[in-house]
């Protein structure tokens, strides 16, 4: 545990010295928290404010607070392999007596983190544009306000972080630059909307259907997480240091 | 007989089908200075990475301090501490927060971690830039950092790539009393892999010259420049061009001004022939002043065995 504090120590120091990082955080998070209340606006004057309407509304934060989580973890995980490698870094951590597990381990956590920190954050946006927008108390506008919400922010967001945080930093192990490494992330999204493109389910905003979306999904982080922490290991790190 | 601080038998580690290492046998005794030499791609660095475990050999074997890296890799890099080719510090963190990154890896915790940090930030001049990113410092300032962080982990093997690379003559000298003191002083062994030639010449027990995989030469600095001479130098008060073209040389041995005045130069087959030469001067009623085996730099041993590897 404590290799693992160490590393998260050394990663969350860069991330906070790292502009680039904290433009991606916070363009996405201010995009992702202003956009859906621009949206709404634009729905009730159309004149759709009947019930459809109104289930509507709650899917757009939700889906824009995911989404914003989604894009900085995949510009985050990936870079924090890539950062490394083209410091030199990589060569250091690895002649050092830091295990595999903390060094893989303090990356999905960071990246994770600060996407699960960036979807609550957006969420955070998003109240604070409700509020402006309607010169009131927005609360109701917004999927907090319902226990699909709460569910799908402070359980579904992190579990999707960290399935990304595990998949970008592979990817960034055999994808060399920043752009593929984002790219062939985001398709590990795509991975996931597969039981919905191919119609063996359909995203409803139930609770017992989220509860099993959920479990299905924490089935799966584990299993994705159990296999990183298995196969990321030195030799195959030094490897790839050699091509 | 104390146990090697590093030993490899008979290592080799191919990729593919390319040979990187083969065969390579060798001993670096605890508390030495060992200089590893050789072009680049020569294999340092791919037997630096089987030294740390990060590499398993393809066949032989490296044990270090009798560890096996392979399956005690945590315990063999635990005892080391490495400053590689390309330093590796993190450019957005301070100097301070690099070296406190190191010793926290160390296991160095407390009021004891903050002690260590700021003796080795003065140790190498860089107290008061402590508090910059390091992505503004020069080549200079890194190495020193880099060098600096190796030392901090106090491990008692010290793998070194390059350490004088990008360092002013002062801070050679600096780097160099620090070294000598830490393997002195402190016992500790360091092992390290340069192309600065004279610098291993000063402070290196043992060099290994290492090319296209394999160790050509290993021995002292002084053993390698005598232990391949096949020359000697000689000063006679009584010897001019005829007597030189009449002496009773051993076979294959030849002679001819050394190109400094009154100076002789003998060419051997072996070094033993010198005994011979004595021998035939004195008959001569030559004079002899003194003889003097020639002694190569390590420069001159690098370029020849390497040139020669070439070559051949």
């Amino acid at each position: 545990m404590r290799d693992l504090g160490t590393m998260l120590w050394k990663e969350t120091a860069e991330f906070i010295g790292n502009r680039r990082f904290l433009r991606v955080f916070f363009i996405a998070v201010l995009i992702m928290g202003l956009l859906p209340e621009f949206q709404k606006h634009g729905i009730e004057s159309s004149g759709g404010h009947g019930r459809g309407a109104v289930d509507i509304l709650p899917m757009l934060d939700l889906a824009y607070a995911l989404l914003a989580s989604v894009i900085v973890v995949a510009q985050t995980a990936p870079d924090l392999v890539l950062r490394e490698r083209s410091g030199g870094t990589l060569e250091y951590l690895l002649a050092t007596r830091m295990p595999d597990g903390a060094i893989f381990g303090g990356k999905i956590i960071l990246a994770a983190g600060v996407g699960y920190l960036s979807g609550l954050v957006t969420v955070a946006v998003q109240m604070i544009a409700a509020n402006l927008g309607r010169g009131g108390p927005g609360w109701s506008w917004i999927y907090l306000a319902l226990p699909q919400g709460r569910l799908i922010a402070l359980l579904l967001t992190p579990l999707l972080a960290a399935y990304l945080a595990t998949v970008g930093t592979f990817v960034a192990l055999r994808v060399g630059d920043q752009r593929g490494a984002y790219l062939v992330t985001m398709l590990g999204v795509g991975v996931l909307a597969l039981p919905f493109l191919l119609h063996l389910t359909a995203i409803r905003l139930t609770m017992s259907w989220l509860w099993r979306a959920t479990g299905v999904l924490a089935v799966v982080v584990a299993a994705v997480v159990a296999l990183g922490f298995r196969m990321f290991r030195r030799e195959m790190l030094v490897l790839y240091l050699q091509e | 007989m104390d146990e090697p601080a590093v030993q490899f038998r008979a290592l080799s580690r191919s990729f593919g089908g390319r040979s990187a290492v083969s065969g390579l046998d060798l001993e670096v005794q605890a508390g030495s200075v060992f200089g590893f030499l050789g072009p680049n791609g020569a294999g340092k660095t791919t037997t630096v990475r089987m030294m740390l475990g990060l590499l398993p050999p393809s066949a032989g074997s490296v044990r270090v301090f009798g560890l096996d890296p392979v399956r005690e890799g945590e315990r063999v890099r635990a005892a080391t501490g490495v400053l590689p080719d390309a330093v590796g510090l993190y450019d957005r963190l301070t100097a301070r927060q690099n070296l406190e990154f190191g010793a926290r890896i160390s296991g160095l915790a407390g009021a004891r971690r903050a002690t260590a940090v700021d003796a080795a930030l003065r140790r190498v001049d860089l107290w008061e830039r402590r508090g910059d990113r390091v992505s503004g410092f020069s080549k200079g300032m890194r190495q020193k950092l880099g060098i600096a962080r190796a030392l901090l982990c106090e491990a008692p093997l010290l793998i070194l790539d390059e350490p004088t690379s990008g360092l002013d003559p002062g801070n050679i000298v600096m780097l160099r009393d620090l070294l000598l003191s830490l393997v002195q002083e402190g016992g500790r062994t360091i092992f390290m892999c340069t192309h600065q030639l004279a610098e291993a010449q000063r402070i290196c027990d043992m060099v290994g010259i290492i090319q296209a995989g394999r160790l050509v030469a290993v021995g002292s600095p002084g053993e390698l420049g005598a232990g391949t001479r096949r020359a000697v130098r000689i000063r006679c008060s009584r010897l001019d061009a005829r007597g030189a073209a009449t002496l009773p040389l051993p076979q294959g041995a030849s002679i001819g001004p050394s190109g400094n005045d009154g100076e002789w130069r003998v060419e051997l087959e072996r070094a033993e022939d010198v005994e011979s030469i004595v021998a035939a001067l004195v008959a001569a009623a030559a004079g002899v002043r003194s003889i003097v085996p020639e002694q190569r730099s390590l420069e001159d041993v690098y370029l020849s065995v390497v040139g020669a590897q070439a070559h051949a």
